[in-house]
């Protein structure tokens, strides 16, 4: 068959890849595997021509025939169809290219990739050191928050400290049962200032303070601020300017964006 | 394997059932996804995509892509995995329409009666809600109506093969289970499914409930995630800026009520000490 872009190897002479279970969906070992793949394309290019066709098996999960078992890799990029571009640079044929492919079984499933998750947040230069608690969205769809301004919030739908995008940490800057919190200090925090991030394996992620903003919260660039993807960055997020009594509200956040130290 | 072959072409050249469930999706980009699916139990098959072999020894249960394709139609054949070309398909040759920016699930089933065809699915790709995920089920299997049940409940009833229902939930894990359509006795799971915040999971039923080999599989599409509507992230005003007149204005108003409510109360006590 002239299969110049199919994943088979010769399963007498090409590389092994087992159909391991994978347990990250971010792949810390995808350039191994792309790697991997570009081996196996490579094998299957030079020895090239048909292995024999496996006989079918009887029920959908029945053990598969060793040779279409062994030798077909699955890359990790089937786990991450809406952000992984096919790879159609490594195959010289006409499209389509190579194509990933994977058991659907839920077994199979590869498990979310799991980053520990920050537990506390400390900026010296404003004596500011409070816990982090994972939170998810209220009822009105807004960030849901501790309700008390001792505790700071992660978006736990978002990244954390170590993945692209923006960790945001979020909390209250007052109530009226808590007083205060230590997020009303914040617009004051000068530019370079430290901020260190632990998380609940016990690293410590420095980080510097980039710039301080208010922006009106008509205004704020959500889909920005909650990115998941890009650089690595941290935003500490609280309430100011004007206060609605009206609403209850004020009417500006105090955003606050903070780079990794490199 | 040339048994089975025979059988299936015979089966195949009886009824090739083939619906098309396209809609035209919203165009994001100029390409269309396209996903394949086998879901045809006990059949180790090739998938030509426009005569050009384009899945070598697909096994059932197994999904593959998602293909970057031109916006289009696409002729897809599939065939015992021993032939030598596209030419005597066991199951098509189908034509799929791709719409720019669209994400399609081609799957190859077997219909309610257990004879195998082709459905090409529109995957619902618009954002989710902060918090949510998007689980699809989608009925491929030889089998009759169903419900799917999560905590005991049924959740989606009398789903017939090759429908879908597409539930949009808060983030997290369902036990789900399927039953024969107005009962609660399992013939699928209960099996977790994890619901992920942000992304699409599309769960098949698939197989034959006659012979035995009903299964699930699973496809999932990420990022498909929105920011949450605001951080709230105060109440009692006592942070608020010293150039704000809101404040003031608001004691000043508290202020004036309280004299008109006063001048009032006057006015109508007065009266009566008349």
């Amino acid at each position: 068959m002239p299969t110049p872009a199919a994943l088979d190897a010769d399963p007498t002479a090409g590389p092994v890849v087992p159909r391991s279970p994978r347990t990250s969906r971010r792949a810390p070992g995808l350039r191994a595997t792309r790697a991997l793949r570009g081996a196996v394309l490579l094998g299957s290019l030079v020895l090239s021509g048909c292995a024999p066709a496996p006989a079918g098996t009887d029920g959908p999960r029945a053990p598969a025939p060793a040779a279409s078992a062994t030798a077909t890799p699955q890359p990790d990029a089937a786990a991450t169809p809406a952000t992984e571009p096919t790879p159609t640079a490594e195959a010289p044929a006409p499209a389509p290219a190579a194509v990933p492919r994977r058991d659907a079984s839920p077994e199979a499933q590869p498990a979310a990739a799991v980053l520990p998750p920050p537990v506390r947040l400390r900026v010296p230069d404003v004596q500011l050191d409070m816990p982090v608690l994972a939170m998810g969205v209220d009822d009105d769809g807004a960030m849901a928050l501790p309700s008390d301004t001792a505790d700071a919030g992660w978006y736990r739908f978002g990244p954390a400290p170590g993945a692209a995008g923006t960790t945001v940490v979020a909390a209250h800057v007052d109530s009226l049962v808590h007083g205060l919190g230590a997020f009303a200090r914040l617009r004051d925090v000068p530019a370079g200032a430290s901020v260190t991030v632990t998380t609940a394996d016990g690293t410590d992620h420095e980080y510097r303070v980039d710039r301080v903003e208010r922006i009106s919260k008509t205004e704020v660039p959500l889909d920005l601020l909650f990115d998941r993807s890009g650089p690595e960055r941290l935003v500490l997020v609280t309430c100011g300017g004007e206060f609605d009594r009206g609403t209850g509200h004020y009417l500006d956040n105090v955003v606050v964006t903070v780079l990794p130290v490199p | 394997m040339r048994t089975r072959t025979r059988i299936l072409s015979g089966a195949a050249v009886g009824i090739v059932a083939f619906a098309v469930v396209a809609t035209p999706a919203a165009a994001a980009t100029d390409g269309a996804k396209l996903s394949v699916l086998h879901g045809v139990p006990g059949l180790t098959v090739d998938v030509y995509v426009n005569n050009e072999l384009t899945i070598d020894n697909f096994e059932p249960g197994d999904l593959a892509g998602p293909l970057d394709l031109p916006a289009g139609t696409y002729s897809v054949a599939i065939t015992a995995s021993d032939a030598p070309d596209a030419s005597a398909p066991a199951i098509g040759p189908v034509d799929l329409s791709l719409s720019a920016g669209g994400n399609y699930t081609a799957v190859a089933h077997l219909n309610e009666a257990g004879q195998p065809g082709a459905t090409l699915f529109t995957n619902d790709v618009t954002p989710t809600a902060a918090g949510e995920g998007r689980l699809t089920v989608r009925h491929v299997a030889s089998a009759p109506a169903v419900d799917v049940l999560a905590g005991g409940s049924a959740v989606i009833s009398g789903l017939t093969n090759p429908n879908e229902k597409v539930l949009n939930l808060p983030a997290g894990t369902v036990s789900a289970s399927v039953a024969a359509a107005g009962t609660t006795d399992p013939v699928i799971g209960p099996a977790d499914v994890n619901v992920a915040e942000g992304t699409s999971t599309i769960v098949y039923a698939w197989g034959s409930l006659q012979n035995s080999n009903l299964a699930l599989a699973v496809q999932t599409i990420e990022g498909l995630h929105s920011a949450p509507g605001g951080i709230p992230a105060g109440s009692a005003g006592l942070a608020a800026e010293g150039d704000s007149g809101t404040l003031w204005l608001g004691i000043a108003g508290v202020l004036g009520l309280l004299g008109a409510a006063t001048l009032v109360a006057r006015r109508q006590v007065a009266p009566v000490r008349k």
